[in-house]
């Protein structure tokens, strides 16, 4: 269970990135998750309710973005149709080896963020 | 309303650290070796058989991950490498910050190494997210675990370049498909190298620990022509 650590690292990083556009509160944080990042979606989505708990970005949502792994054959080219967490032992039209590529993102890709006039400030 | 583009990796400050590492132990040319696998699977038995068969050509020493107790490092000190234990408290991984830490404690014992064996929490999942400037991972599958292990745990079977199964002695004796093991684990793994081992017989142990000796050659090459150009 890192994801908790991860939900705290994915915050710091979105409000590092909104840092310079004063106070506010952030909305929406789309991350990529990969297939063999060893991160499960779900508790991500979970931790992040508890890293943001109590803070200005409390409501705020993480989306996550899955991106599967692919398992290719020399000869007969990608495996179509894998569900996510299947694995093929050979290529079920040739049964030749196959390869894995992809699917080990674990990144932020955007945020999008409210800017929120401060109390007792710029209203004239 | 705005929209910000950031494509950064969530664990890039890890990443920094671990990177840092890795010129460090270029430097020394010491070999890492990253060990992961379930709890009970045999990497510190791996290990102390190792240091038993390595340690008087060559200078070893441990940094050991657990959420709690010294046994790991006192086993390993016992087998008469230096070794020390990191306790994560409940966090079920190491990462390249911890490592740097327990390196900068332990001073010179831990410094100057053939190779540096930092065995992970135990745990499949986790400790597959952290890179700690090793040079390459090892999983551990040990035969009473079952044959399906691969492909439930795909990302560390798919990052590991080395897979070595354990408690082959036990074989006999547990339903463990052996040729559907390698097939899982070549499937994920194409390029990964499988060893087989008991540790209790010490079958298989040669092929490990030439495995090893032939990776800190290649370390050593790299190291001594990193220094040439520098």
């Amino acid at each position: 269970m890192h994801e908790m650590g991860l939900a705290i690292e994915i915050r710091r990083l979105a409000r590092e990135a909104v840092a310079d556009r004063g106070p506010g509160r952030i909305e929406i944080v789309r991350i990529a998750v990969g297939e063999l990042s060893a991160v499960e979606p779900d508790l991500l989505e979970f931790a992040w309710e508890a890293a943001v708990a109590g803070t200005e970005d409390a409501a705020s949502k993480l989306e996550v973005d899955f991106r599967p792994a692919r398992q290719t054959c020399r000869v007969c080219g990608e495996i179509a149709g894998r569900a996510p967490g299947s694995w093929l032992r050979l290529c079920p039209r040739c049964g030749d080896a196959l390869t894995v590529s992809g699917g080990d993102d674990l990144d932020v890709l955007r945020v999008v963020f409210e800017e929120t006039v401060p109390a007792g400030g710029a209203r004239s | 309303m705005i929209e910000v583009d950031v494509k950064q990796k969530v664990l890039a400050a890890n990443a920094t650290a671990a990177a840092t590492l890795r010129a460090r132990f270029e430097a020394s040319g010491t070999l890492v070796v990253n060990l992961i696998s379930s709890p009970g699977s045999g990497k510190t038995t791996l290990l102390e058989r190792t240091a038993a068969a390595l340690k008087d050509s060559l200078r070893l020493g441990a940094l050991e991950g657990d959420i709690a107790t010294e046994r790991d490092a006192e086993r390993l000190r016992r087998m008469g490498i230096p070794a020390r234990q990191i306790l994560t408290g409940g966090s079920c991984h190491l990462d390249a910050r911890l490592v740097d830490r327990a390196l900068a404690a332990e001073g010179r014992a831990l410094a100057a190494l053939d190779i540096l064996f930092i065995e992970n929490v135990g745990n499949l999942i986790c400790p597959t997210s952290y890179d700690l400037g090793e040079d390459f991972k090892v999983v551990l599958l040990s035969v009473t675990e079952g044959e399906d292990k691969p492909f439930k745990y795909p990302a560390i079977f798919s990052k590991a370049a080395v897979t070595v199964v354990t408690k082959m002695d036990l074989l006999p004796y547990v339903p463990f498909d052996l040729t559907a093991a390698r097939e899982q684990v070549r499937s994920l793994n194409p390029a990964g190298q499988l060893v087989e081992v008991s540790a209790a017989t010490g079958a298989g142990m040669e092929t490990w620990l030439g495995l090893l000796t032939q990776k800190l050659a290649a370390k050593r090459v790299k190291t001594r022509a990193g220094v040439a150009s520098a």
